[in-house]
């Protein structure tokens, strides 16, 4: 019961009400129900079904109080503490009324915890230890759930691709039922028959594959949901927890490694319910992606280049060689010549050392850590960084009554604003808006879901903000401004142009002016789009002309695990004047080099002007939005040291590549998107012979003939100083302008593109996690049905996707939430890489789609 | 003078005396046992190297689930499980390591299947230590078998612990 | 047209100037809206909807007495009052008509021979409590009452009395007919909402009552068909005349369904308080017990109340009278048991359809009933153990009042009468592996 040990008071409640409860009299805010309200005493009420974060169901009856005044036992989960309710937790008919409850729970329960894996972590068995029997009456048959040609001999039978149910085991809580109803949205679990013959079992011909399956496995309180990844594999009293951050999600979702030390190796993740942040809930690439760090195919040893092949070297051998040619290039040549790509999601020591390594020992301003994005700006004062750099709370989301989505497939982006998102609608009955070029997940939540033409965003933004204006509903900004800012006369013409109708857009103006909290969020969509900057802008008038700042937030979310931090810890070439001052106060030097960033140093390599590069965790080839490019550019480097954990395409061509260390493998902190910080023990100790980053580049540094720090204190007293520096900036005061951006269009191309990625894998490591490519393990294109009928294509057909830079084929899957004019492809398999049909050119990747005859 | 008449008497008297202890014993059955061709039975509760027990059908009754290891206070016991094609439970692992192991039997007690039991065997020695890390090989009994040698010391461990009745 | 083969006593309910339910019941043509309109039909509905104030009808309701007829007898009108005056949210009137408790069959009656009387009712209730959507959730096997329902609905809608601007009064009112998917717990008042909402039919946690949170979180009322058949006749006739049926606590007239062992098992109305010896051994209702036998024991409400032995059946037949003796009304299902049926053999039949329809949500119910069954179907089978009483006795007592909805109270309850009535028997069960009575039950 570690997890209750807070109150949880409703929102917007300041009534309060007194009782008494054994004897204490307490005050608790009105609406506590009394299990929460004793929790928060520290008085345990024994119960299985509920859950703090789902509605009380009364189901399993194990939370029985004696309340006095009344005849019977009540369910304390569900009843809610009144003024001079006098409460009693141990009276000897509560205890009886427990022992009967456990006594049922058993009747049919097997006992067959040898076998369980629940063992040692089950509520049955430590409940049962505290309150029930020593032995049982019940002396007929228990019942068996067994169904036909199911081989196994405990009638487990395979739910979906990671759990594996055993009904019999199965005390019929609902929790899974009701998680998957109420907190994600998904409806492939089902309760079937009736009386005690009730089994929770698979929606019939669907498997359990929600993006939030795990979590069901997690919840259970018996052993009836388990998954295969933990499965027979080890008992829980053997393994030890390790407080980690999830490196797959900004929002830097609070999990625990269970980690056997003698193997070092993690057998398994859960959750460490922090509600500022994740609730509890994970996502299943949270849960499983601990997986890549034990994959096989992990790089076990530095790799030279000798004689155009890639030879295994000593970490001295591979280091000196890098030393020696870095030193020579970075001497020789000038130091423009040295470039540099950190990954966001490595922590903040390793990013700051990577930013000192660049700055100081090779004296380069070529520092970036932004390769996935098209036409990046100069500078951080844009329209789109001055949005992305806002404050945001991710909990404040819950209280939000009218909730904006723009740009972001918020499950496949951000899953833990997804859920909240839910919750908020759930409980709140918030609405939620979402403003998106195809139809994303939450839309069965969505008051009103507009889908506008592919690279309209900053079109279908201006039409709201003139729309308010026409209506009345907003009058921050004078009217005539805003319609030469954004370059339309009236709402309808701005709508007509993103392809909506003006009564939604008035709709979701309404709502803004009117609502009281309002949440806007941004995402990739926006982040990736070639206009960013015009975007931002149109955000920013947004803020203006509803004053968002004045009555909730609005951010452009960040996408990685430690994207805020690469930006506060200065990972961007151009810093400006007074962050670069501040470096140079306390590095006593700064470069003059003039600074460039990814999509420069790129165009600089295949121009031949920059001769080295240093890639730590990045895979440009696999993420730049134009792949033969990033390819070109880095394979006409002279030299190339590749830092990562897997051989990627990258890789493949650099001169010296040094296995890296996963983040599961050191201590690290990372910023998540709100700006908190948060730090992830080391689950187990690096595998083979990898290294963290921090540690590849001081010692790189020590052999270049400038050591970075004298000791980690040094190195955290620099961050702590850099950290002070404030790289957020206020919303603009006036209204920015606006400048549509004329589409390209080519007559033969005539499907957008938009990439993403898969709702089970993130980045392009993931495929390396067994479990996750086992809900999804190879890219498909998602078609509307009536585009499949059209091109005559169904599931299991493939489909050619063309494009200028290049093509791709990959299988079809159908569904209902996209646009005809829309094609997905998830951008997570090496096998199919969608970044080679992109252009960095483009706002917008028109691909002709066309059917594959065997 | 008197002394040595008392010395006297002694040689005369005791000597034979001793004597005749170490020629009774002469003519008695020798208590030695010649060891290593001879052994003398252990008593019904001693604990000797330990067995792993199948069922009747052969299968083992072994489902690694770890509470022998859990108990053991010599952290003598190390087990992996996995699956069986069949969904089952069993080990694919299990060691027990002799010269941690301090016979002490709790492994016995806390095995809720009845599958491990410490027999009467005490001759396990070795040249190397790896050579007393037990694997599951080394202590599964033989299938199938005539007689079962375990069966003495499970009616033994019934007598003493109970057996779950059917009612 | 199909005509259930009911015995009623509808010739004395046309004689006698009391009994209301039952007058037409036998006339076929009672099921078209010409022939219920002629017999005095939708005249109440006018005469609200034209006449008279929600609130009016609230009141009228609420003087005459009105308990509601479908187990609780909870007052009818106090319970419309529950619904929120000022709540913005849409409220909504479900009639209750899955009828599935053993033995009663009163509201299948009604739908099948007065549907119009229902409809009559519901749209009555539907406006004193301000709802513009209707449902009447009829029990799934019942095909002829949905059927006749289906049809009375439309007969209603092109006469009418239901569609929009009633009687000119701009009053829309929308009728829905549901058909259940054959499960008892849905007879359960919130498991009924989940079931109409289309989610799993299971009970929910009150608070919220229906009349606050029912249907799609709205402000809802469940009423019984009965229930809601009288309506009409009390805004006809006015409370005074409603109230002075019946005993002075129990008002009116109620169906009684009598079955089990008696020479003439029907569908009798009478006024609450009419005595259940007569009841069963009048030539105009019961006439007796089958074969002139002795009568072993009467369960007096529905298989969910508890037994009442012969001694103790000269009783009148009310909600204040029955509690008295330590049984319900309930829905009013008289079943009657002679002398050679082996009790042990009636409550495994009551215990398996209570397991049978458990709907598995709270643990002392699903667990339990299905423990019980098996203790029974131990001891009816000779095999009983000493000390099986005990722990029968037991399991109800550790079900009794522990569950979510009065499903699991209504499993035990004849349980635990039938132990405490007839222990013998279930000892002589136990100790000869046999049955005291030596013939089983026989209908002749």
């Amino acid at each position: 019961m570690a997890d209750s040990t807070k109150i949880e008071t409703p929102a917007r409640t300041v009534e309060t009400v007194t009782f008494t409860i054994n004897g204490r009299t307490a005050t608790v805010a009105k609406g506590t129900t009394v299990l929460q309200a004793a929790h928060g005493l520290g008085i345990t009420i024994p119960s299985f079904c509920w859950h703090p974060k789902l509605k009380p169901v009364g189901a399993c009856r194990m939370c029985y109080v004696e309340i006095e005044k009344m005849p019977k036992l009540q369910v304390s989960c569900a009843t809610e503490v009144t003024n001079g309710m006098v409460v009693f937790t141990e009276s000897d008919k509560v205890k009886q009324g427990r022992r009967a409850i456990i006594e049922f729970t058993l009747l049919n329960h097997p006992l067959d915890c040898p076998t369980c894996d629940k063992g040692g972590e089950c509520d049955l068995q430590n409940l049962t230890f505290a309150h029930g029997y020593d032995d049982s009456r019940f002396a007929f048959q228990k019942l068996r759930k067994i169904e036909a040609g199911v081989p196994s001999t405990f009638d487990d039978i395979k739910i979906g691709p990671e759990i594996v149910l055993n009904r019999n085991r199965c005390i019929l809580c609902y929790k899974c039922v009701r998680a998957n109803k109420e907190a994600f949205g998904e409806y492939d679990l089902g309760a079937f028959e009736r009386g005690n013959h009730t089994e929770i079992n698979a929606a019939p011909g669907q498997q359990v594959d929600n993006p939030f399956s795990g979590n069901l496995v997690e919840i259970c309180p018996v052993g009836a949901l388990t998954n295969t990844d933990w499965r027979y594999k080890i008992r829980v009293w053997l393994t030890d927890q390790k407080a980690s951050i999830c490196p797959f999600t900004s929002s830097g979702t609070n999990i625990q490694f269970y980690v056997e030390r003698h193997k070092n190796r993690i057998f398994r993740t859960t959750g460490r319910r922090n509600d500022a942040i994740d609730d509890g809930w994970l996502s299943d690439v949270t849960r499983y992606g601990y997986q890549i760090i034990q994959s096989p195919d992990r790089l076990k040893t530095p790799l030279i280049k000798k004689n155009g092949k890639q030879v295994p070297a000593t970490w001295d051998e591979a280091l000196a060689v890098a030393a020696a040619r870095l030193t020579e290039i970075r001497d020789k040549k000038g130091c423009v010549c040295v470039g540099g790509l950190a990954s966001p999601s490595l922590d903040n020591a390793s990013l700051y050392t990577f930013n000192k390594f660049m700055r100081v020992a090779m004296e380069s301003n070529n520092v970036d850590y932004r390769t996935e994005y098209r036409r990046l700006p100069s500078s951080l004062d844009n329209p789109y960084d001055i949005a992305a750099s806002q404050a945001f709370t991710i909990a404040d989301i819950d209280e939000s009554d009218v909730i904006v989505v723009i740009g972001s497939d918020l499950v496949r982006e951000h899953p833990n604003e997804y859920l909240r998102v839910r919750k908020a609608e759930q409980f709140n009955r918030s609405k939620v808006f979402l403003l998106n070029p195809l139809s994303t997940k939450p839309s069965d939540v969505a008051a009103l879901e507009l889908v506008h033409k592919p690279g309209a965003e900053e079109i279908a933004i201006s039409a709201i903000c003139l729309a308010a204006m026409e209506s009345g509903w907003a009058s921050g900004v004078n009217a005539d401004d805003l319609k030469s800012k954004t370059g339309f006369k009236k709402a309808a013409d701005a709508a007509g142009a993103c392809g909506l109708d003006l009564i939604e857009i008035q709709a979701v103006a309404r709502a803004i002016a009117e609502g009281k909290k309002i949440t806007i969020i941004a995402g990739e969509l926006v982040t990736r789009s070639r206009e960013r900057e015009a975007i931002g802008a149109a955000l920013c008038n947004l803020n203006r002309v509803f004053g968002v700042d004045g009555k909730g937030q609005m951010a452009i979310l960040a996408r990685h695990a430690n994207s805020v931090g690469a930006a506060r810890l200065g990972l961007t070439p151009d810093l400006g004047a007074g962050f670069a001052g501040a470096l140079k106060s306390i590095w006593g030097q700064y470069p003059e080099t003039p600074p460039q960033n990814t999509d420069a140093m790129l165009a600089a390599a295949r121009k031949e002007e920059l001769d080295a590069m240093i890639l730590v965790g990045v895979n440009p080839v696999m993420i730049y939005p134009d792949r033969e490019f990033a390819r070109e550019a880095l394979d006409k480097l002279d030299f190339l040291i590749a830092c990562d954990l897997f051989e990627t395409e990258t890789t493949q061509l650099a001169d010296v590549v040094l296995p890296l260390a996963g983040w599961a493998e050191y201590r690290g902190e990372y910023f998540n998107l709100e700006g908190r910080l948060q730090s992830a023990e080391p689950g187990i100790a690096p595998l083979n012979e990898a290294r963290p980053a921090h540690q590849i580049l001081e010692s790189l540094a020590e052999q270049c003939g400038s050591p970075l720090f004298a000791g980690m204190d040094q190195r955290n007293a620099e961050m702590e100083k850099i950290l002070k520096v404030d790289i957020r900036r206020p919303w603009p005061t006036g209204l920015i302008e606006v400048k549509p951006q004329p589409q390209e269009t080519a007559p033969e191309r005539t499907v957008a593109l938009i990439m993403g990625d898969d709702p089970h894998h993130s980045g392009y490591l993931t495929e390396k996690a067994p479990s996750l490519v086992g809900f999804c393990g190879e890219a498909y294109a998602e078609l509307s049905p009536e585009l499949a009928a059209k091109l005559k294509v169904g599931a299991g057909d493939s489909v050619r996707l063309e494009a200028a830079t290049g093509k791709i084929i990959v299988p079809v899957r159908v569904s209902e939430h996209i646009d005809n004019d829309v094609v997905f492809v998830p951008r997570n398999f090496m096998a199919a890489p969608v970044n080679s049909l992109v252009s960095r050119k483009q706002r917008v990747d028109w691909v002709k789609i066309s059917k594959v005859s065997d | 003078m008197t002394e040595i008449l008392k010395a006297f008497v002694n040689v005369i008297i005791k000597m034979p005396q001793g004597f005749g202890v170490t020629l009774k014993y002469l003519f008695r059955k020798p208590v030695t046992v010649q060891y290593p061709k001879q052994k003398i039975p252990m008593t019904p509760r001693y604990r000797g190297r330990h067995y792993l027990e199948r069922y009747d059908d052969g299968t083992e009754r072994c489902v690694c689930c770890g509470l022998c290891a859990a108990a053991c206070p010599a952290d003598a016991i190390y087990m992996e499980p996995e699956e069986t094609a069949n969904g089952e439970r069993k080990a694919k692992v299990y060691e027990i390591n002799l010269l941690r192991c301090i016979f002490c039997g709790f492994c016995e007690e806390a095995c809720p299947e009845e599958a491990v039991f410490l027999g009467q065997d005490y001759e396990f020695s070795a040249d190397n230590r790896n050579s007393f890390i037990w694997t599951k090989d080394q202590m599964l009994v033989k299938h199938p078998r005539k007689e079962n040698p375990l069966k003495r010391i499970i009616r033994r461990v019934r007598r003493v612990y109970g057996v779950p009745t059917a009612k | 047209m199909f005509y259930s083969p009911v015995i009623t006593n509808a010739s004395e309910a046309a004689k006698s100037d009391k009994l209301h339910l039952f007058r037409y019941v036998e006339d076929p043509d009672q099921v078209k809206v010409a022939t219920y309109e002629q017999h005095g039909g939708y005249k109440a509905w006018r005469k609200a909807l034209t006449g008279m104030s929600p609130e009016q009808v609230a009141e009228t309701v609420k003087n005459a007495g009105l308990r509601g007829r479908g187990g609780a007898g909870f007052p009818t009108g106090l319970k419309w009052g529950f619904v929120p005056k000022n709540s913005p949210k849409p409220r909504y009137l479900v009639c209750n008509a899955d009828e599935s408790e053993p033995g009663t069959c009163k509201d299948r009656v009604l739908m099948e021979r007065d549907p119009h009387a229902v409809i009559e009712g519901m749209a009555i209730a539907a406006y004193a409590i301000g709802c513009h959507v209707m449902f009447i959730y009829i029990r799934g096997e019942f095909n002829h009452s949905i059927d006749r329902m289906e049809a009375a609905m439309r007969e209603a809608y092109a006469a009418g009395h239901l569609g929009k601007n009633l009687y000119g009064t701009g009053y829309d009112l929308e009728m829905i007919v549901h058909t259940g998917g054959g499960a008892y717990i849905c007879g359960e008042e919130t498991a009924l909402l989940n079931s109409l909402e289309g989610e799993r039919g299971m009970s929910r946690m009150r608070p919220p009552f229906p009349a606050i949170e029912g249907l799609y979180a709205c402000p809802t009322i469940v009423n019984n068909v009965e229930t809601l058949a009288t309506v009409p006749h009390i805004i006809n006739h006015g409370a005074e005349w409603y109230r002075k049926l019946g005993t002075e606590k129990s008002a009116g007239t109620k169906i009684f369904s009598l079955s089990g062992h008696v020479k003439r098992p029907g569908n009798y109305e009478v006024e609450l308080g009419f005595n259940l010896k007569k009841f069963i051994y009048d030539p105009a209702f019961g006439n007796g017990i089958i074969g002139d036998k002795k009568l072993k024991g009467v369960i007096p409400g529905g298989a969910s109340t508890p037994f009442l032995t012969p001694d103790m059946i000269d009783v009148g037949l009310d909600y204040e009278s029955l509690t008295v003796k330590g049984s319900m009304l309930g829905s009013g299902a008289v079943i009657v048991f002679h002398e050679q049926t082996c009790i042990v053999w009636v409550l495994l039949k009551l215990i398996h359809f209570f397991h049978h329809e458990s709907c598995g949500k709270c643990t002392p119910c699903r667990e339990g009933t299905a423990w019980l069954e098996q203790i029974i179907h131990r001891i009816e089978a000779g095999e009983g153990h000493p000390g099986d009483i005990e722990a029968m006795d037991e399991v109800c007592s550790n079900i009794l009042g522990r569950t979510i909805c009065p499903l699991g109270d209504a499993a035990v309850m004849p349980i635990q009468s039938a132990i405490r009535l007839y222990r013998d028997e279930w000892q002589y069960h136990i100790d000869n592996h046999r049955c005291l009575v030596d013939t089983r039950f026989e209908f002749k």
